[in-house]
């Protein structure tokens, strides 16, 4: 079986117009909450003691959903909920439906109570969490929103959920590039490719072209010099090109850059689609574009 | 509507449910036919919502694994699609089981026969191994055969691709009978030899015309084992005694095949006795055994079309052909491994010692 067929990419035309801009959020923000939601992803994971490859699972098949499917229909604290708890059946890991929502109750009230802290009441005090009750309201309705989830996501992607995870190709490739004895090459780029999940480029570029974006990034930060002239280039020998390297170093490196606070707050408001839908009322998308 | 509601509406149309053929615990499975080209399927429509745990992970492995697989003997997932809050699996619909065929008393069984059927089950093996996945639930009912006798690897409910090194997998699969001793010995690091353990009890099934090691519940299946082996020694199977599980089944001499399976002929006992070698690592490899002189040795095995079929007969399939999880007909052992990672409880270590029969369901009172 060739590598490609194994995993789905977006396709140009879905690429270029996603169905949320669609729907009239911009690019830019539509990024913000893609990193959000996988943030989320990734808290409730640690929270979880959760293997890490379901994590990672979870995030890819998160940002596969984003190209099918408006966040105006679906919010992301709900989708990463399903897609946490999916991947980590697919990943024979499977988790405690209470104990996920459990901890998605927490990490949503504590995104509240930031966005309180920041916006309206600044001296709110510290963060407390209430634990929900057991039979309560709250319970009920994460749920059929967790079990929604699931299987919307499933349905939307067709039913392809195969997910390459690139750990294994970067050994390979830091294997072939002499690095391997480096370990700071070694765990930066895995950080690189572990940061990657809160963009779309799992949904983007095939595994090699990420791989060699997290290596490119190490080596220029780290001042290795590898062959990098025509027609002696070190990506070539693992399939990729320049402009898709530099184009997942772009996503990767657009996660650093310092946020006005205004830009940070925006995004906690929109976790679930009311908030989303509110944000279009308030900001017509005639404007926006 | 938007684009993947479309698409999906598009794809349900194209099948046409007609009755329904069987029941499961987490499925309906109903005959059904490609609308344009009036083909006969089968429809597994998985129950959603009245689960606590979403969706069956058995349905989510089938849907994984099948969507990739494609291969003569490992049945097709021709489609899925979302009807309200339901999943439906497309399978391609296959006539009989080879549980169907060893039942028939009034079938006849050529040496090349069984030759055919065994290549047949270990060709789809060998591609599930070499695509890194493990069956886990081989058995006689989950070989289905199509009406040009085709044999096919069917229910991947069970089935998992191999764990990374050093991660733990649950001794809790294969059903009762042809489960290898190193999961009754509670393993929890395995790999495709359980799958080549399990086509060894088919195999001697297929020549005996009876389940060959029906054990009465997972103790008594240990004891069995050794009965009809001989018990293993440390050397024939080193580390045994450390399994987690493990326990001293008592003492019973080694056996030749040759006195059970007298009509058989060497290479045949030869490929039988790999395929039920105690230790996991000496078992033989699906490829392995494709290159075994049995199947080039005389008689070539039959063609399929060729293969004895079980007359039609009122042509309603028990369910069990697509899952495992009910037994309507009642002789079979009425069991199936639990399916694993079962969230609510694990079973520890005594409580498989002391009481092994309890948590299972035996359905053979329902006949």
């Amino acid at each position: 079986m060739a590598s490609v067929s194994l995993y789905p990419l977006a396709s140009l035309e879905q690429i270029e117009k996603s169905p949320s801009r669609e729907d009239g959020l911009s690019e830019g923000l539509e990024e913000d909450l893609r990193a959000f939601g996988c943030k989320l992803i990734h808290q409730a994971g640690v929270l979880l003691k959760q293997k890490q490859v379901a994590v990672a699972t979870a995030q890819i098949l998160f940002q596969r959903f984003w190209f099918v499917t408006s966040m105006k229909q679906f919010g992301i604290g709900d989708i990463g909920m399903g897609a946490l708890y999916l991947a980590s059946k697919l990943e024979e890991c499977p988790i405690r439906m209470r104990d996920l929502i459990n901890v998605y109750d927490l990490l949503l009230q504590r995104t509240a109570h930031t966005l309180a802290v920041q916006t309206t009441s600044p001296h709110k005090g510290e963060f407390k969490y209430a634990p929900m009750s057991y039979f309560g309201n709250t319970f009920y309705d994460l749920k059929d929103a967790l079990v929604v989830a699931e299987m919307q996501i499933l349905k939307r992607l067709g039913f392809q959920v195969h997910v390459v995870l690139p750990y294994g190709t970067l050994v390979n490739y830091l294997r072939v590039l002499g690095l391997t004895s480096r370990e700071d090459v070694c765990s930066r780029a895995w950080g690189y490719l572990n940061d990657a999940l809160q963009t779309p480029v799992y949904a983007l570029y095939p595994v090699p072209t990420i791989v060699s974006a997290a290596i490119l990034l190490t080596t220029r930060f780290l001042g290795i010099p590898l062959p990098s002239t025509p027609p002696n280039c070190w990506w070539e020998l693992f399939d990729a090109n320049w402009e898709d390297v530099w184009s997942v170093c772009g996503y990767i490196m657009r996660l650093y850059r310092p946020r006005p606070l205004e830009d940070q707050t925006r995004v906690l408001g929109m976790v679930s689609k009311k908030g989303v839908r509110q944000w279009l009322e308030d900001n017509p998308p005639s404007r926006s574009t | 509507m938007d684009a993947v509601e479309r698409a999906n509406a598009e794809h349900q149309k194209q099948w046409a449910k007609d009755q329904k053929i069987g029941e499961g615990t987490y499925a309906v499975v109903y005959r059904g036919r490609e609308v344009s080209t009036g083909r006969k399927v089968a429809i597994k429509k998985i129950k959603v919502g009245q689960f606590k745990d979403g969706l069956d992970m058995s349905a989510i492995r089938e849907v994984k694994y099948l969507r990739e697989l494609k291969h003569q003997n490992v049945i097709e997932l021709l489609d899925v699609f979302s009807s309200k809050t339901n999943l439906n699996l497309v399978l391609e619909f296959l006539d009989t089981d080879l549980e169907l065929v060893i039942k028939d008393r009034s079938l006849v069984f050529l040496p090349a026969d069984i030759k055919a059927w065994i290549a047949m089950t270990f060709r789809g093996l060998e591609f599930c191994h070499r695509n890194w996945i493990l069956h886990r639930d081989l058995k006689p009912n989950n070989l289905l055969i199509s009406a040009n006798g085709q044999l096919k690897l069917a229910d991947f409910g069970l089935a998992r691709d191999f764990a990374d090194p050093g991660y733990k997998m649950t001794h809790q699969v294969i059903t009762r009978w042809y489960r290898p001793p190193e999961l009754l010995f509670g393993a929890r690091y395995y790999s495709t030899a359980v799958d080549i353990w399990s086509v060894g009890c088919i195999f001697a099934e297929l020549m005996l015309r009876t389940p060959y090691l029906p054990g009465e519940s997972d103790m008594d299946q240990v004891r069995t084992t050794f009965r009809a082996l001989g018990t293993p020694t440390e050397e024939d199977w080193p580390g045994h005694k450390k399994l987690p599980d493990y326990f001293d089944a008592g003492q019973y001499p080694k056996t030749q095949l040759r006195d059970l399976f007298t009509a058989a002929t060497t290479e045949c006992l030869n490929l039988l006795a790999k395929c039920l070698i105690y230790d996991p690592y000496k078992r033989i490899s699906a490829k392995e055994a494709l290159f075994h002189p049995y199947f080039t040795a005389m008689p070539y095995p039959s063609h399929p079309s060729k293969l004895p079929k079980p007359a039609k007969k009122g042509s309603t399939l028990p369910l069990e052909e697509f899952d495992g999880n009910v037994d309507f007909e009642g002789a079979g052992p009425g069991v199936r491994a639990n399916p694993p990672n079962k969230l609510k409880r694990k079973l520890s270590a005594e409580e498989l010692g002391s009481r092994p029969l309890a948590r299972r369901l035996d359905f053979s009172q329902h006949a």
